[in-house]
């Protein structure tokens, strides 16, 4: 099941992107341009979409008749939801760390994903401080990468 | 000989030396902890190198890569889980030994195997890459061209799983290689109007999303922690290692050879070296039966093969900049970075850089021996850090290391998009190492086919109008036909036996 959305996925990609890659412009010299290779490319997302969702079928179809297993397995939604936490931690640092600062950004992400495992609370917060300050010192006084500060300004 | 010299001091100073230092206790920690690879540990290392010279930034590089994959086999030892993957071939005998309590004899037996192949690599890639550059001074851009699709179209036959899994994702590569201005016409493509993307897509974010924060995905998504532990063993580390090498020394020779050969195979990285280095050990064995059931002959194999193939990997990255697996894909993305431009010519700026890579390459096998010992002796620490505390430090790492590059927040953006998709596409056993030689090798392929275009005048005969550019056309071609030729072949096989049958 999940190959054959994927397969329709690429093709449908494979559309948009050639769709995208008519609008650049060709070359005088030549009579392509910078749109031949991501059109290729469209082209190639639509034959490889087409064989992965081809392939499928046959598959799918028995699964369907014998009332498989599989979809029960799709439907376990909370290990597909716990997966996305890292992309949720990533989104929160790039939302609040302008404002509250990578260090602190980066410590209360480490704090709650120790935590979501089942870390104690003592041991996640000792780790999150000193993690998050050792990164941010590294990078910031050692690397000379501009951070963002954020409330660590008024730490002096 | 001043270049040599040169090379030498390069690498002989106490920057470098503490570089590799610290590089072989990271590559081992690294290695040593399940679910984290040797190339995720090679991304994770790429934005600290930025700030580094270029022989400390390589050298980095070469030593956490080759200590990962040895110690990668310590945790494949002792829990049955492969540090990498590079370790899986074996996993079964390594543990069953383990079980018997020869873990510290297998690992004694694994170390010196990876040292032996890391340096028969090592010889392999200074004695036949000069050769091989010379010849590469002849090539145009045709001939790139070609060796590129071959590049690619060999990651696509070589990968473990579906082909057309590792051809579209090998398609999500080349895609991802053409954002930003074109180089011909300067018209900018996929853009979407972001400034941050006119300059193309940084492939350091890139390998970060597609390797680490797809690792962490994956980790959040299950239920484990990897910390079943049993007894450590205290048996001697290299008291039974003699005896196994003269026994087994033609299995180290031809497991080192197998995975030079099989690294230098662009996509085909030490993991595949050391699969097929046992198969064929096994094949070739006195004791076939054993293999699978705690035998160190398939060890041997398996584990010259896979530090072997590291180096393998080098021999195409610098003559021709056409990366052997994903570590040397990195690589070579750093040393574009560091201006030492792979390809032939790197072999005659009289700058020393390349011999001081030989070097370095020499000392990174050189040192896994010390190294390598105080972690088989240590290996509790390595083992029992709870991936629940590693695991969110890291993606700190991650996101810090991707803003870094540009100081943009643009290439955090770009780290999670592409993490969230390759981490789909893992969890439906689409193979990594296409995409990634996509994207390395995409501006290559594209450029070279756009100036050979212009300089034949659109004329596409022009591509086998050189004998060199023939052959390789001839040979991508011959390898995209080969399924087919597989299959006519079998029929023809079949109908001949069937028709024997008959007459009998």
């Amino acid at each position: 099941m999940r190959d054959f959305i994927l397969g329709l996925a690429f093709m449908l990609s494979g559309c948009i992107v050639i769709y995208v890659a008519r609008q650049y412009p060709t070359m005088a010299s030549l009579q392509f341009g910078p749109s031949l290779f991501p059109s290729l490319i469209g082209g190639g997302f639509l034959i490889g979409g087409l064989f992965l969702s081809a392939k499928q079928v046959p598959v799918l179809k028995a699964q369907y008749a014998a009332n498989a297993a599989e979809r029960d397995r799709l439907l376990q939604i909370r290990p597909l939801l716990a997966s996305l936490l890292p992309c949720v931690m990533i989104v929160f640092y790039i939302i609040t760390s302008e404002f509250l600062g990578a260090a602190v950004s980066l410590a209360i992400g480490i704090f709650a994903l120790m935590l979501f495992r089942k870390a104690s609370l003592l041991l996640s917060l000792v780790v999150s401080i000193l993690a998050s300050l050792i990164i941010y010192f590294i990078f910031s006084t050692y690397l000379l990468i501009p951070l963002p500060e954020g409330l660590m300004r008024f730490w002096g | 000989m001043d270049t040599i010299l040169l090379g030498l001091q390069l690498v002989f100073n106490v920057e470098t030396l503490l570089v590799i230092l610290a590089a072989s206790v990271f590559g081992v920690f690294v290695g040593a902890v399940p679910g984290l690879t040797a190339t995720m540990a090679v991304a994770l290392l790429v934005p600290i190198t930025f700030y580094m010279d270029p022989v400390p930034a390589i050298a980095a590089i070469v030593t956490t890569s080759a200590m990962a994959i040895f110690s990668g086999d310590i945790p494949a030892t002792y829990l049955n889980i492969p540090g990498t993957p590079s370790s899986a071939a074996y996993v079964g005998d390594s543990h069953l030994l383990a079980r018997s309590g020869r873990a510290r004899e297998t690992l004694g037996v694994n170390l010196v195997c990876s040292v032996f192949g890391g340096i028969f690599g090592t010889i392999i890639l200074v004695f036949v890459s000069p050769s091989l550059a010379e010849v590469a001074l002849q090539f145009s851009s045709f001939e790139y061209f070609w060796l590129a699709l071959l590049g690619l179209s060999c990651s696509i036959f070589i990968a473990i799983g579906s082909r057309v899994k590792a051809f579209l994702s090998l398609m999500i590569g080349l895609l991802l290689s053409t954002v930003g201005l074109d180089m011909m016409s300067g018209a900018p493509r996929f853009t979407f109007g972001i400034p941050d993307l006119m300059a193309g897509i940084n492939f350091i974010p890139v390998m970060i999303g597609m390797f680490a924060l797809n690792e962490l995905m994956l980790f959040y998504g299950s239920r484990g922690d990897g910390k079943a532990m049993p007894s450590l063993s205290k048996d001697s580390v290299f008291t039974q290692v003699p005896g196994h090498l003269k026994a087994y020394w033609p299995n180290m020779f031809r497991g080192g050879s197998i995975g030079t050969l099989i690294g230098a195979l662009p996509g085909a990285g030490a993991d595949i070296a050391a699969w097929i280095s046992y198969a064929v050990g096994k094949g070739r064995s006195k004791q076939k039966d054993a293999y699978g059931t705690g035998h160190i002959e398939g060890i041997v194999d398996a584990s010259s093969a896979n530090n072997s193939g590291i180096s393998g990997a080098w021999v195409p990255a610098l003559v021709f900049g056409i990366p052997g697996d994903s570590i040397t894909a990195i690589v070579i993305g750093v040393l574009y970075m560091k201006g030492m431009n792979p390809g032939p010519t790197i072999f005659m700026d009289g700058s020393g850089l390349i011999y001081a890579l030989f070097v370095v390459f020499f000392l990174a096998n050189l040192v896994m021996l010390p190294i390598g010992y105080a972690a088989i002796r240590s290996a509790k620490v390595f083992i029992l850090t709870p991936r629940k505390v590693l695991m969110p430090i890291i993606l700190c790492f991650c996101i810090v290391g991707a803003f870094s590059i540009n100081n943009s927040i643009t290439d955090v953006w770009i780290m999670l998009i592409i993490g969230a998709v390759a981490s789909i596409l893992a969890r439906c056993d689409f193979p990594m190492a296409p995409a990634i030689l996509g994207l390395v090798l995409g501006t290559t392929l594209e450029n070279n086919f756009m100036s050979s275009m212009l300089k034949s005048n659109g004329d596409l005969l022009a591509f086998f109008s050189r004998p060199i550019s023939a052959g390789l056309g001839a040979l991508v071609i011959l390898l995209w036909l080969s399924p087919l030729l597989t299959v006519a072949y079998k029929k023809f096989k079949n109908a001949n036996s069937n028709k024997a049958q008959e007459l009998s």
